[in-house]
């Protein structure tokens, strides 16, 4: 902490006495080279951190900027009104840019971003009131009572405390709970919905930030050339700008940073070779992207990485710790039902995955639905949890018609759920994926990081206790600042869990927890879904383990080829001869001498599933 | 009539195959063999490490370690795209038919590595006899096809390849018991023809049905091997698997 | 009328092209998954190549064409290459690679050719046709042709051919095609290159269309690509579809907004796209959880 302290002190010392030390061109460039890293915080936090490909930041800072002009010359504003319209106006057109985010994403939405953007190019290079392709000169400056602005000397520091303010205010968003949510949206945005992240409000928010930062670049360009002319704002400048966050790291507002003000520099370094300089950049780009994904911010963790492999690692060995259990509530013998699936179908190109499905789970219950693999098991999840549509049918979750709930209304009306194949947030620490689950706030309460920063951080910090109350209950807090993706298979499940109940739903939903488990850890499932239960959590487990099944649940519902053909407790289940007939097939296997009908009797006949 | 012409069978041959995936071992050094004309069969539960042996046998995921022998060849360091070449043909798990082309696109694509000519076109016709189906269904797109009808044709596009072993990932997966039924005739039918068969299942029954030897994976291991009979009474097995 | 038929056939002819470049673009997406930004930059490599061999070499057209389409061939090749090792991972990633290559292509232009740009002639120089009092230039009947041809010859290869149904097989699951002898990286090197050469047919034939300079792939490819959306991703009819619709539109919004027919152009695209993301042959993927 004090060494922090420290560096960020000298930092400022140092950007405090810069301007001391420079020649009148070198503040100049200098000054740009801020201007084009604001604008690389906002491209970096809209790809980086949100994973939304805007390729129209560069025409967020042409509308800032030119609004500025605009307003000024054409219409006599002084430059801090005009300054303060033209952000609103940056931030209106950033979400009209960004309505596209809502119903596409990846290359679609990289095409029509560009698209838009050179259609700005397009108008200020025609619009009368633009000034054309001569744009517009003679645009005032700012005004400060007692400092000459016009002073690029002084001018620097304005640009500086501006710079300073943003930059802690992105790194603010990205470490707490907004940026969090858009990271994980970022990687992977299905998983984080079923965390009761709002995806299209936090889509929005990224191009909301992304244009914020543009505009305020954007404004102070205008303030410093005092003119402003369509080259500046073209898609050669876009792909430099592109340039500068892949370079310099496009998940690390830091690294963005760097890659910015590294490239500006040396654009003017060799400002006399352009054609080579962009020939390299190009270079740089490709051989970045393919050999250092990560870009230079990501060198120090890749070296760190190389230099603890070659020391092989002695780091504490960090070890699983077993399952605390939840203490119990008394269980009323009233159950009510909390989950009604009615008529539900759902239909595939060709496929229909499910037939009108129908079951209820009462509160308090652990129901295991088995069949076998392919049998709709996992659609009749997602469609409970939202991510698919019914084709016809109903969904009622806690006495309201859901059947057309997104998955984040879902989880924020107390459905939580885990995935087959494992949907960690791959970029995230384990802490972090915890942390994402057990911020229920809205995320339109994000207007507290406009007006009110304590607060967010008040919140903050009272979810990483809670955050560490839950590792610590599931026995995972040696691993808290782990990478998810590189711990073994069952812890990386056990987190899973973990996370799912973070969220501290009514309903849990287990898709396969203990496939690829081996024995000991199978029975610490058993114990862990237990204790859920007896904490008042209801839960559903799709399961092809019957042993598993028929110790945990109380009631089985059995699946085959999209049908309901068998439903009660497990004994039950097991005798019904839909079930043996699913499972075992037609007289062939019968002949193998190793099925035999009287067996029928024995209860155990249930582990046929697991065929 | 014999449905897999000119070919004759070698003995597979794998010893010590590991497979890692980051840093976790999916696969640890796993020995088989399958004898000419033998079927084998290798059960467990999900996770268990089954479609990574497969897979690491094709060469389709790395394999860390191990060696793999057809016959008298070495394949150890051959490529997934060329081991059709040495005669091993691959059902893959979840069918992975062509979907947006035609059945008979389909099954000619089997026969890639070779010239398509008239040989082609009568091995094509002895495939329609097998399955039939197929034969009605040619100029239909194979994603449009039922569950049951993609796993004959991925069957049937394996088998273009002229394979002197066939490996099957899964085929009863999400199969109704009827077609599950169907598939084993199929298989029965291709074992008696003297086709080695390499089957990976779920289905224990299926698997006793149409094997003579079995391994039972566990944790990517193996956990029991034995002749199928044995297997099949063996009451470990019967508990876990076959649940009796 | 007599306008709007007018316009018609004159965006006909710049949709043609745009076809050409969606088409290219869809090819390559398709079988690799690879949304290759720097597809425009090719197509202004194969424009100035074309003009060079045209002019400068004085070859005839149509040979200058095909040894244009072979040097581009060449540069795909070695694209995909480079950014192989991306193939089936990270696709923004891969997005990005292919933007780098993108302002590669566009340095290594002004190097070679220099920043001034050129005019090319028409090859043609018949007189203009009248068709029922509209105006049809003979060469805009070329460009036509040349690019039904290219989508017929395109058609046929993909369907008829063994190489073809391998292609749209790596496509559609590259696993199961490796599985049954198909080289994957080959088929895609072969996609790519095929696909670099009709941005080169697409950019040579434009060359006596419009002005050839280094910004003539970001005016020619943002509308390929928007092409290629709007007739649904990966799609060879889509692309065709796709390149007329946004021809005509850029013809009309010429037409009728002047300057700012571009703004036009992608405002109601957008629009268009957002009312439906697919594209007008778009496949419908379902997302799995």
């Amino acid at each position: 902490m004090r060494t922090r302290i420290a560096t960020v002190a000298a930092i400022v010392v140092a950007a405090w006495v810069l301007p001391y030390g420079l020649g009148s061109y070198t503040i100049h460039i200098v000054n740009i080279a801020l201007i084009y890293a604001l604008l690389a915080i906002g491209m970096g936090l809209a790809m980086g951190i949100s994973g939304q490909i805007n390729l129209a930041q560069v025409a967020f800072f042409g509308v800032g900027a030119y609004s500025v002009a605009i307003l000024t010359t054409h219409y006599g504003y002084g430059f801090w009104a005009a300054a303060l319209l033209a952000v609103l106006a940056t931030v209106v057109i950033g979400l009209f840019v960004g309505i596209p985010a809502l119903r596409m994403q990846s290359h679609y939405l990289g095409i029509v971003t560009l698209g838009l953007a050179l259609g700005f190019i397009n108008w200020i290079t025609n619009a009368h009131i633009s000034g054309g392709a001569d744009g517009i000169s003679g645009v005032p400056g700012p005004t400060l009572p007692g400092i000459d602005l016009s002073s690029e000397y002084l001018y620097y520091y304005l640009e500086a405390v501006v710079f300073g303010l943003a930059l802690v205010f992105g790194l603010f968003v990205v470490r707490t709970s907004l940026g969090r949510r858009l990271r994980a949206m970022r990687d992977d945005s299905l998983a984080a919905g079923a965390m009761g992240a709002e995806i299209p409000l936090l889509r929005m928010t990224a191009f909301l930030l992304a244009s914020l930062y543009g505009g305020l670049a954007g404004v102070l360009y205008s303030g410093l050339i005092r003119y402003v002319a369509p080259e500046t704002f073209s898609i050669a400048n876009m792909f430099i700008l592109l340039a500068m966050v892949i370079i310099g790291g496009r998940r690390s507002l830091v690294g963005c940073v760097v890659g910015a003000i590294g490239l500006t520099l040396v654009r003017e370094w060799l400002s006399d070779f352009s054609t080579y300089a962009q020939l390299g950049y190009g270079v740089v780009v490709v051989l970045m992207v393919v050999f250092a994904p990560t870009g230079l911010a990501g060198v120090p963790a890749r070296l760190r990485g190389v230099y603890e492999r070659r020391r092989g690692r002695e780091s504490a060995r960090a070890e699983l710790r077993p399952f605390t259990p939840y203490s119990p509530i008394e269980r009323h013998d009233t159950a009510d039902v909390l989950l009604t699936v009615e008529g539900v179908t759902k239909q595939f190109r060709g496929l229909r995955a499910l037939n009108e499905v129908s079951l209820a789970v009462n509160e308090g219950e652990i129901r295991g639905i088995v069949g076998p693999n392919g049998s709709g098991k996992t659609t009749l999840f997602n469609v409970i949890s939202g991510f698919y549509r019914a084709t016809a049918g109903t969904v009622r979750f806690a006495g309201s018609d859901t059947t057309t709930a997104r998955p984040y209304v879902l989880s924020l009306a107390g459905l939580s759920r885990t995935f087959q194949n494992l949907r960690l947030f791959g970029q995230l620490t384990v802490r972090e994926n915890i942390l994402v689950a057990l911020d229920r706030s809205r995320t339109h309460t994000i207007w507290q990081y406009a007006v009110w920063q304590p607060g967010v951080w008040a919140h903050e910090r009272r979810l990483r206790a809670q955050a560490d109350e839950v590792l610590e209950r599931f026995g995972l807090g040696d691993f808290a600042d782990a990478d998810p993706t590189a711990l073994p298979y069952g812890i990386q499940r056990r987190i899973e869990i973990a996370r799912a109940m973070a969220a501290r739903p009514r309903l849990l939903l287990l898709d396969e927890p203990a496939a690829g488990l081996n024995g000991e850890e199978v029975q610490q499932l058993i114990r862990i879904v237990r204790s859920i239960r007896d904490s008042g959590t209801t839960v559903i487990l799709i399961e092809h383990n019957m042993g598993l099944v028929m110790s945990l649940c109380e009631k089985v519902t059995v699946l085959s080829s999209g049908n309901v053909i068998a439903e009660g407790t497990p004994q039950q289940v097991v005798t019904a001869p839909e079930v043996i007939e699913a499972y075992l097939g037609e007289s062939d296997l019968a002949e193998l001498g190793m099925d035999t009908p009287e067996a029928a009797d024995q209860p155990d006949r249930a582990k046929e599933a697991t065929s | 009539m014999k449905v897999i012409t000119g070919t004759t069978a070698e003995c597979l041959s794998v010893q010590e195959l590991s497979v890692h995936y980051g840093g976790v071992q999916a696969v640890s050094s796993i020995d088989f063999t399958v004898e000419p004309g033998q079927s084998v069969g290798i059960i467990g539960a999900n996770g268990a490490g089954k479609t990574s042996t497969l897979k690491a046998l094709m060469g389709l995921v790395p394999r860390s370690n191990g060696s793999i022998r057809l016959g008298d060849k070495d394949l150890t360091r051959v490529r997934a795209r060329d081991m059709v070449r040495h005669g091993i043909g691959y059902v893959p798990e979840g069918r992975h038919v062509f979907p947006g082309l035609t059945v008979e696109k389909n099954l000619l694509l089997g026969a890639y590595s070779r010239a398509w000519d008239k040989d082609t076109h009568r091995q094509l016709e002895e495939i329609y006899t097998l399955f039939p189906v197929l034969k009605d269904m040619r100029e239909r797109l194979a994603g449009a096809m039922s569950g049951g009808q993609q796993q004959m044709l991925a069957i049937g596009r394996a088998l273009m390849t002229r394979p002197r072993l066939l490996v099957l990932d899964e085929p009863s997966m999400g199969l109704s018991p009827k077609l599950v039924g169907n598939i084993l005739d199929v298989l029965l039918r291709l074992r008696e023809e003297g086709l080695s068969l390499l089957l990976v299942e779920q289905n224990a029954k299926l698997t006793f049905g149409v094997t003579s030897h079995c391994i039972v994976m566990e944790n990517g291991q193996v956990a029991m091997r034995g002749t199928s009979t044995q297997l099949s009474h063996d009451p470990r097995v019967r508990e876990v698997y076959l649940g009796l | 009328m007599q306008d709007t038929l007018q316009t018609l056939v004159s965006g006909l002819s710049l949709g043609a092209v745009y076809a050409l470049v969606a088409m290219g673009f869809s090819l390559v997406y398709r079988t690799m998954g690879l949304v290759n930004f720097a597809h425009a930059d090719i197509a202004m490599i194969g424009a100035y190549a074309a003009s060079t061999f045209y002019l400068t070499a004085k070859l005839p057209f149509a040979v200058a064409m095909v040894t244009a389409i072979v040097v581009t061939g060449a540069i795909g090749l070695v694209i995909e290459r480079v950014l192989r090792p991306l193939e089936n991972k990270d696709f923004d990633l891969m997005l990005i690679g292919t933007i780098g290559f993108g302002i590669v292509l566009q340095a290594v232009a002004i190097l070679i050719w220099g920043t001034t740009g050129r005019a090319v002639p028409s090859p043609l120089h018949a007189a203009p046709l009248d068709i029922f009092g509209i105006r049809v230039r003979t060469y805009d009947l070329l460009v036509m042709a040349v690019a039904a041809i290219a989508v017929v010859a395109l058609a046929f290869f993909l369907s008829r051919t063994k190489r073809g149904a391998a292609m749209q097989a790596v496509a559609m699951d590259h696993e199961a095609a490796t599985a049954v002898g198909i080289n994957v990286g080959r088929s895609n090197a072969l996609a790519f290159a095929i696909g670099a050469g009709l941005a080169a047919l697409a950019g040579g034939l434009v060359g006596p269309m419009l002005y050839v300079d280094a910004s003539l792939g970001g005016a020619l490819g943002i509308k390929g690509f928007a092409a290629a959306m709007l007739g649904g991703f990966g799609s060879i009819q889509g692309a065709v579809v796709g390149g007329v619709a946004i021809g005509v539109l850029d013809s009309y919004a010429a037409g009728h907004f002047q300057g700012y027919s571009v703004l036009v152009t992608f405002l109601v695209f957008t629009v268009a796209i957002m009312i439906r993301p697919t594209g007008i042959f778009g496949e419908r993927t379902v997302s799995r959880a």
